[in-house]
């Protein structure tokens, strides 16, 4: 066995030409930073006082290392820059950050994969350690440069083959080398190699995202039951793995278990209060089913992690004032919109947003005028903009149109709405709550049955011509049927399904083959666990030619 | 009247700030040292000696605060794969310099291909522990390495040191009854022990739990200390 203490195959990198930000609220801490960074021989070096202070560096200048407190005081934290820096793409693939805290803190596994950073470092730390890991991730990020260029140009066949080639050298990051060669099969929608994969990884012992990767496959596969009792164990085992929550109440949404998800979520958020994106998750579900009391703790929270977050957005605000509304507090609703124009001052949709809510709270406090000026000034502002509604404002524009009486353009909307998600379980929910809040229940059921049957007997006379073998007219019919419904999931993937008969039987088309593409895309976009997506995606693994 | 502090969270919290003044020294004395290194200063040892009982200080209040939140059911595990080599790489270099400045020679024996499944920080920390104590009872030579035994993960610190004292040598294979045995009254010995012993038992894996021993003997005829991770 080889006895040796010197880190020989790092010595070609060199740190000269890196350009490196450092994020510390301590004055202190960035001096001694500064100066042991530059006797690595770094000539560029930012420093940061706080979140915010960073973020407006990073918009300006792009740098090869950044290295953040995770603890900044007043103002966003470092996990907050973190994913704001992700969101906003000044921090991309190549990019490297590393989280320096001050202990050995549990906040590290809760965050979600995709804005986990690079690395952590725990304070104090000498020159020789940062050193070491500065260079042991650059050079990690070089080794994969290869699977990302093949990841961006969804080359899926040649990512795995390169996981593959690197794993069997056992490289130092062979851990996520695995963990990159599971997410790929996901994502190629290779489930069986996926579950297969996962079953091997457990063996090696209880590493939480082989777990989490397992229970991901049977929920994608629409083994729900099995994916449960996976979600589940794994929280028994471990209850700070937050992202098991997260996938277990998909898998009960799923399951059309609404208590047992909003249960699940509950307790995600006594572990983990700070976590805007579950709070919202939260306030949604308990408004769903009618907890307002639940809802209005969720997104009272969501407002105020909002504060610093680059995931705040204007339903934070419209969402509590709806439910204020539902807890008989109308007058706090109006106080929180209020704040929403506060927050949001020149963005449009916003204004938009708020103007239609307000106009409902007003309805609902029979401020019949107030009401009817909200809607105005709402239309105003479509129309400005060319009268394109946002796509997740069309429900709201539909109920401030109900309660102000113009039933014939709610009506509309809320057709249109169905039509593109007849099948969508969350989105019929949504719909059902409008009637609920505009006083519409039976009308309301109606209008949702006939839409429904509407789209199921267009789907079903174009399934028909494909089972009768006549597939050029199926492929014409859904080809027609795609355009006037080009979010509908079942639609979509019906017509992706015909063209690969077609395909199948006749040869390759790369036209045909691009087009496939687009449908699959938007079903995946539509729902990532949508129970046909696996056979789809095997038909199309299948005839693509591969690309090596 | 304002609501009465539990004393536990008082204490967590002047930890946190007594952790980050140490911080603040611990890098005040790297610029100091960074600055003299070169020229041959005789102050030079004094001041690693200094750096020592602050890596020390600073290790008790990382347990301390892991005690705290393992009481508070906050303490996480998170286990992945790492790559073991990479593991005690690390923990050398963070000691490399303040050991060498007293003559003492660290080694690694580890198969670079020797990956397992454990919590990082929490082995690193026992681990950082062991090592830094090796400044002030080590001869010459400390010699980390690791290797696997029976389905766990053996890591072992040993040393050319006079070894243990007999009250602290224990296997909790042979000595099942060994934690009434602990003596608090050593101050950050037991406590170290107890922390070591909480870290490596909170790695399960197939029915079986992770555990420490303290002998003495071993390669370099000193104190033997290993960790066995399942």
């Amino acid at each position: 066995m080889a006895i040796n203490n010197k880190h020989d195959h790092k010595k070609e990198i060199n740190l000269r030409r890196k350009k490196i930000l450092i994020v510390d609220d301590f004055l202190n801490f960035r001096l001694t930073l500064k100066n042991m960074i530059h006797s690595l021989g770094v000539l560029y070096l930012d420093d940061a006082r706080n979140g915010e202070d960073a973020i407006r560096k990073m918009a300006a200048r792009k740098y090869d290392v950044i290295l953040c407190d995770y603890n900044l005081g007043e103002g966003k934290s470092g996990q907050q820059v973190l994913e704001e820096g992700k969101y906003r793409g000044y921090i991309n693939y190549s990019s490297i950050f590393i989280m320096v805290t001050a202990e050995n803190s549990f906040e590290m596994i809760m965050s979600a994969a995709e804005y986990q950073p690079d690395d952590y470092l725990i304070k104090p730390f000498a020159k020789e350690i940062l050193e070491k890991k500065i260079k042991d991730l650059i050079e990690r990020k070089e080794e994969l440069k290869a699977i990302d260029t093949a990841l961006s140009a969804e080359n899926y066949s040649e990512a795995v083959q390169l996981c593959d080639d690197m794993i069997k050298k056992s490289p130092r990051n062979l851990a996520e080398v695995l963990k990159l060669k599971g997410e790929i099969l996901l994502k190629k929608g290779a489930y069986k190699e996926a579950a297969e994969f996962y079953n091997k990884m457990v063996l090696m012992g209880n590493v939480s995202w082989v777990m989490i990767g397992r229970g991901r496959t049977a929920l994608m596969m629409g083994q729900y039951s099995k994916a449960k009792d996976i979600f589940e164990g794994i929280i028994e085992k471990n209850d700070k793995i937050m992202s098991a929550y997260d996938y277990l109440t998909e898998t009960l949404l799923k399951m059309n278990d609404h208590q047992a998800a909003q249960e699940v979520m509950m307790n995600a958020v006594s572990i983990s209060p700070r976590a805007i994106l579950r709070q919202k998750n939260l306030g949604d579900i308990a408004y769903r089913n009618e907890d307002y009391s639940i809802a209005e703790n969720a997104y009272k929270a969501t407002v105020a992690q909002g504060k610093y977050s680059c995931f705040k957005s204007p339903s934070d605000y419209t969402n509590l004032a709806k439910t204020l509304v539902q807890l008989d507090s109308p007058e706090e609703g109006l106080d929180v919109l209020a704040d929403a124009r506060q927050v949001f001052p020149e963005d449009r949709e916003a204004k938009l947003h708020v103007s239609l809510t307000e106009s409902y709270v007003y309805k609902k406090m029979d401020m019949n005028d107030n009401a009817a000026r909200a809607m105005n000034e709402a239309q105003r502002i479509l129309e400005n903009s060319g009268g394109k509604i946002p796509s997740n404002l069309k429900l709201e524009l539909a109920r401030t149109y109900l309660i102000n009486g113009e039933k014939e353009k709610g009506e509309e909307i809320i057709r249109h709405i169905i039509r593109e998600n007849h099948d969508s379980n969350a989105t019929l929910d949504n719909v059902r709550m409008v009637f609920r809040e505009t006083g519409m229940v039976d009308q309301g059921r109606k209008i949702i049955e006939d839409v429904k049957d509407e789209i199921f007997s267009l789907n079903n006379a174009g399934v028909k011509l494909a089972q009768d073998g006549k597939l050029s007219e199926a492929i014409a019919y859904f080809e027609k049927a795609v355009l006037q419904l080009p979010e509908n999931k079942i639609i979509n993937a019906n017509t992706a399904q015909v063209l690969m008969l077609f395909m199948k039987e006749n040869g390759i088309d790369e036209q045909l083959l691009t087009d496939v593409k687009v449908y699959l895309d938007r079903v995946r976009k539509a729902d990532e666990n949508f129970k046909d997506l696996p056979m789809l995606l095997a038909m199309y693994n299948e005839l693509i030619p591969e690309r090596l | 009247m304002t609501d009465k502090m539990n004393f536990s969270d008082i204490l967590a919290s002047t930890l946190h700030d007594t952790k980050n003044s140490l911080g603040i020294l611990f890098y005040n004395l790297e610029d100091i040292i960074a600055g003299c290194r070169g020229q041959e200063c005789p102050s030079c040892i004094e001041f690693y000696k200094l750096q020592y009982e602050i890596k020390r200080l600073n290790n008790s209040l990382i347990r301390l605060l892991s005690l705290y939140k393992a009481e508070k059911s906050q303490l996480a595990v998170n286990i992945d794969y790492h790559s073991i080599r990479d593991i005690l790489e690390d923990v050398s270099i963070q000691h490399e310099a303040l050991l060498n400045a007293k003559g003492i020679a660290i080694e690694i024996d580890c198969d670079s291909a020797l990956f397992w499944a454990l919590d990082r920080n929490l082995i690193a920390g026992v681990l950082d522990n062991i090592i830094n104590n090796c400044f002030r009872y080590t001869k010459e030579k400390v010699k980390i390495s690791s290797y696997t035994e029976d389905g766990y993960l053996v890591m072992r610190v040993e040393d050319d040191g006079p070894g243990y004292p007999s009250s602290m040598l224990f296997n909790e294979k042979n000595n099942p009854q060994f934690k009434k045995g602990i003596d608090f009254q050593t101050g950050g010995t037991g406590l170290g022990i107890y922390f070591s012993v909480m870290a490596s038992s909170m790695h399960v894996n197939n029915g079986k739990r992770g555990f420490i021993s303290i002998t003495n003997g071993g390669a370099l005829n000193g104190g033997v200390f290993s960790i066995y991770i399942p």
